[in-house]
């Protein structure tokens, strides 16, 4: 073996070289994706915001949106609507995760499948259940005779609280896991009571999740379309604004400006949020005592009656979306039948099939330039590496409705070769594969952070070059959270609706978006038939992933003595 | 010399890391990087085996530079502290990894590996993952991997550090016998200067980005150049000239000439015999009784000292006590402003 050194010296010298070549392609291929489908379409949502009707460039559009009484009614729906939601996903949030972590009561695992349903879900599903629920033909009015006025304010604030809840609960959950039991037992022992422990050792714990939690939830809220749209009625916000202005009235350098507008408040939120998070961090310990929480009556009735409120509500809302999908005629002959899965819309079926073709590419496309970027990161000098993190968390800012409009406006246009994309399942699965890109970079980071160096080096000191140390020691390590990845690109794209919903041609259309299309033309059946279908698909991914998770997990290895 | 670092200079930012170091090795020889934390041993190590770029500096094998040469060309065999085994491979495929990129058949894998384990004692566990191996077993495998390939130089990153005192003392031995029988030029970083001494055939000291003193065990702990080093390896009493000549001038005798801050007294423990006197000027301040020996805490007019005797004499706390030094066992060493550290 070491007489083969010095020949073996040249091919591998070049072979090091390759290496190099490796890892920059690494990083530019998915650093040119960011340019070329976030950073470029979010440049020309600006430029086109301050192009005037003449063509040269000024703030008038500006001026004319915020004289406008249209654009401050929809602020301010925006706004009232936003602190609402967020202040009862919230509480209603912390609730759900204290009763899961630190109270006693059965039926837990139904409480978590339950709250995750949201999630699997197009948003605009809640909005129907609320329709087929408290709608003037809905179970209530027609039980009760009272006449309820769910489009509005009302039923897009439970709409939206149904669909932030599960994020919230998450955050909250999160932080709450953290808790270490021997905290609980020191102060036990000093005698403080539990209403003591809950505010002295539990609310400072949980103060920067809560927070966290706000404007996570003040983000979807503000910026989710889908169930604006349904639900919403007259009460308009700035997310159908925009939809407004561009598919309605034609006036895209309009809808540029409101989307610019609605930038400020995400991006400021985000910003907060990223900031607090980062304090955050320093507070995860290295081994901690699981909580065991024990029975105790006065706290844990009533919290098990309102967890399971909460959760009755949710699965009444979904449920009643499928029950009424298998209707006859809601709400006058409840017969069972299967005829609202013949969809009657034009293309039928095509659209569920061509999502999942589109979350297929998406999904695998993704994790892959995910993948290899967080492989070139780590060889990248520490500055640009942070600087390059910084932008691949920027999508997240950005409001799928702003991002979507971003998009036909920047690939709509003959200007560029680009234009070839406009139309194609290529461009949405883009669309949808850079909306949730900063969910889906962190999680990759995450994993990657936790791999450790000493194994590579190691790999690297018996001889092998990059891209084997990638295949062969990196790519097991970071399996588990690349298949998390994957399938949550799927589900995400399965189901996205406010990215989307410029993109669709006649030609081309997405589920999401079919279900708003039945919905509009007055086929509620229809599209709760045709919502049931993608949660199933929904589903699905979701059992695939846990099977596949289970078995790719290796087992934790312990470092102690034997 | 087989390996050689010239001048090594390593900066992180504001922090030298490395501040102008030369080390050397050779063929066959086991040498010890001994230092406390932040001392810049691990960082000579990594520049070794090329994980971490050189500011400025050269390193050589066998007259070659090898400054430049990447990590994976260098044939090197490195352990760490952390094992660092491949947990997604069996100890088999973690053991021939090495040759399989070098594109060693299937056969000639497979002997080596029965070879290799036999050699470390485990040859039964081929077919077990990392997770299921202790610590001592896993940390041994390690070392299988890592001289699987004949490394041209085997470098230890702090091997033992994570394992408890037994497994620790045994797998030293078997790295020791196994550096003996296969010659391999071994370089090993470590905290624990009895690691050094038992295994090294030279130990060097670290402290502050540079090179203290390097020798023999013996050397450096016989007759260590400064007060660092002498506080470094083992205890030792550390006393001012002016006490000395005050109280004990015989032991100046040996003083080379210089200041007397320049120079400080260096008095190991062992080398103090302390007998119960009621005439004695020193008295016993507390008694640790260890086993094989026992360790005095004293008041003396030389100041605090600390005794170690094996004697079957027992000793009380209060007790008056007179003491003996042979003036050849004090040595004198540099005095440098270094914190001291135990």
């Amino acid at each position: 073996m070491r007489a083969a050194q010095p020949q073996a010296m040249t091919s591998k010298a070049t072979r090091f070289n390759a290496d190099k070549i490796l890892s920059i392609c690494c990083v530019a291929v998915p650093l040119t994706g960011l340019f070329l489908f976030f950073l470029y379409p979010m440049a020309i949502v600006f430029l086109r915001s301050i192009t005037t009707p003449d063509g040269s460039y000024g703030i008038e559009n500006y001026l004319e949106v915020l004289t406008s009484s249209g654009f401050w009614r929809a602020t301010r729906h925006s706004m009232s609507m936003g602190i609402t939601t967020t202040a009862l996903s919230v509480c209603l949030g912390f609730i759900i995760a204290h009763g899961l972590h630190r109270c006693a009561f059965r039926g837990k695992r139904l409480i978590r499948a339950a709250i995750a349903l949201p999630l699997l879900a197009p948003s605009l599903v809640q909005g129907l259940g609320l329709i087929f629920l408290l709608g003037r033909n809905g179970v209530v009015s027609r039980l009760t005779g009272v006449e309820i006025d769910i489009y509005g304010f009302w039923g897009l604030l439970m709409a939206n609280t149904l669909y932030a809840l599960p994020q919230a609960v998450m955050i909250i959950g999160a932080s709450l896991v953290l808790l270490d039991a021997r905290t609980y037992e020191a102060a036990e022992s000093i005698g403080a009571s539990p209403s003591r422990q809950f505010r002295d050792l539990t609310v400072p714990a949980v103060i920067f999740a809560l927070l966290n939690t706000a404007f996570v939830v003040f983000i979807i809220t503000i910026t989710d379309f889908g169930n604006a749209a349904v639900i919403g009625g007259d009460y308009s916000v700035l997310a159908t604004e925009i939809y407004t202005q561009v598919i309605g009235l034609r006036n895209f350098n309009m809808g540029a400006v409101v989307g610019i507008l609605l930038l400020l408040p995400t991006v400021i939120s985000y910003y907060i949020e990223r900031r607090a998070m980062k304090r955050q961090q320093g507070q995860f310990a290295a081994d901690i005592q699981k909580y065991t929480p024990s029975f105790t009556a006065l706290r844990d009735i009533p919290m098990a009656i309102v967890c399971y409120a909460i959760i009755a509500a949710i699965l009444a809302v979904i449920g009643i979306v499928i029950y009424a999908s298998f209707v006859k005629l809601w709400p006058y002959n409840f017969d069972l039948t299967f005829k609202h899965y013949n969809i009657t819309l034009a293309g039928g079926y095509s659209s569920l099939w061509i999502t999942v073709v589109i979350s297929l590419m998406a999904a695998a496309g993704g994790t892959f330039l995910i993948f290899i970027m967080a492989l070139g990161l780590r060889r990248l000098p520490a500055k640009a590496a942070q600087a390059i993190q910084v932008l691949a968390a920027m999508p997240a800012a950005v409001p799928g409705i702003v991002l979507g409009l971003a998009y036909i406006l920047t690939f709509n246009s003959t200007a560029t070769p680009l234009y070839l994309l406009y139309g194609t399942a290529v461009l949405i699965a883009v669309v949808n594969f850079y909306h949730y890109h900063t969910q889906a970079f962190l999680t990759v980071m995450t994993g990657f952070r936790q791999f450790p160096l000493a194994l590579e080096e190691a790999a690297t000191t018996l001889g092998a070059g990059m891209a084997r140390t990638a295949i062969d020691i990196v790519s097991p390590f970071v399996a588990p959270m690349l298949i998390s990845v994957f399938f949550f690109l799927f589900m995400r794209s399965m189901v996205t609706l406010s990215a989307v919903v410029f993109l669709t041609t006649p030609k081309l259309n997405v589920a999401a978006v079919t279900i708003m299309r039945l919905d509009d033309a007055g086929l509620t059946s229809q599209a709760a038939a045709f919502s049931t279908c993608i949660m199933a698909v929904v589903c699905l991914a979701m059992a695939l992933m846990r099977a596949i998770l289970s078995i790719a997990t290796p087992k934790p290895i312990p470092m102690s003595e034997a | 010399m087989y390996l050689t670092v010239r001048n090594a200079i390593k900066r992180y930012g504001a922090f030298t890391a490395l501040n102008d170091v030369s080390i050397s090795l050779e063929q066959g020889e086991f040498v010890c990087l001994l230092g406390p934390s932040g001392c810049g041993k691990t960082t000579l190590l990594r520049i070794i085996a090329g994980l971490t770029g050189i500011d400025s500096g050269e390193v050589t094998l066998e007259g070659k530079a090898i400054t430049n040469l990447p990590a994976r060309q260098r044939d090197f065999g490195i352990v760490f502290q952390s094992y660092s085994l491949f947990p997604n491979m069996n100890v088999a495929e973690n053991i021939g990894y090495g040759l399989k990129i070098r594109k060693a058949s299937a056969e000639q894998i497979a002997s080596r590996v029965t070879e290799l384990l036999e050699m470390i004692k485990l040859p039964h566990v081929a077919n077990k993952l990392p997770g299921q191996l202790s610590g001592g077993q896993q940390q041994r495998i390690a070392l299988a991997r890592a001289i699987a390939v004949n490394p041209r130089l085997l470098l230890l990153d702090e091997p033992l550090s994570a394992l408890d005192a037994k497994v620790r003392s045994s797998l030293r031995d078997e790295i020791k016998q196994l550096q003996r029988t296969l010659e391999i030029p071994t370089l090993m970083v470590t905290h624990d200067q009895e690691e050094a001494l038992a295994l090294a055939d030279k130990v060097i000291c670290m402290n502050h980005g540079v090179v203290v003193q390097s020798g023999s065990p013996r050397e450096l702990y016989n007759k260590p150049a400064t007060r660092f080093v002498a506080d470094f390896m083992g205890i030792s009493n550390l006393i001012e000239t002016d006490r000395i000549r005050s109280v004990m001038p015989d032991l100046l005798e040996d003083r080379p000439s210089a200041s007397d801050e320049q120079l400080i007294a260096c008095l190991r423990p062992e080398h103090i015999k302390a007998s119960a006197d009621p005439n004695g000027l020193a008295t016993v301040c507390s008694v640790n009784f260890l086993g094989n020996l026992t360790r005095l805490s004293l008041e003396s007019p030389l100041g605090p000292l600390t005794v170690e005797t094996n004697g079957i004499e027992s000793f009380n706390e209060g007790q008056k006590v007179i003491l003996e030094i042979e003036p050849s066992a004090c040595t004198w060493v540099v005095n440098d402003t270094a914190e001291v550290l135990a």
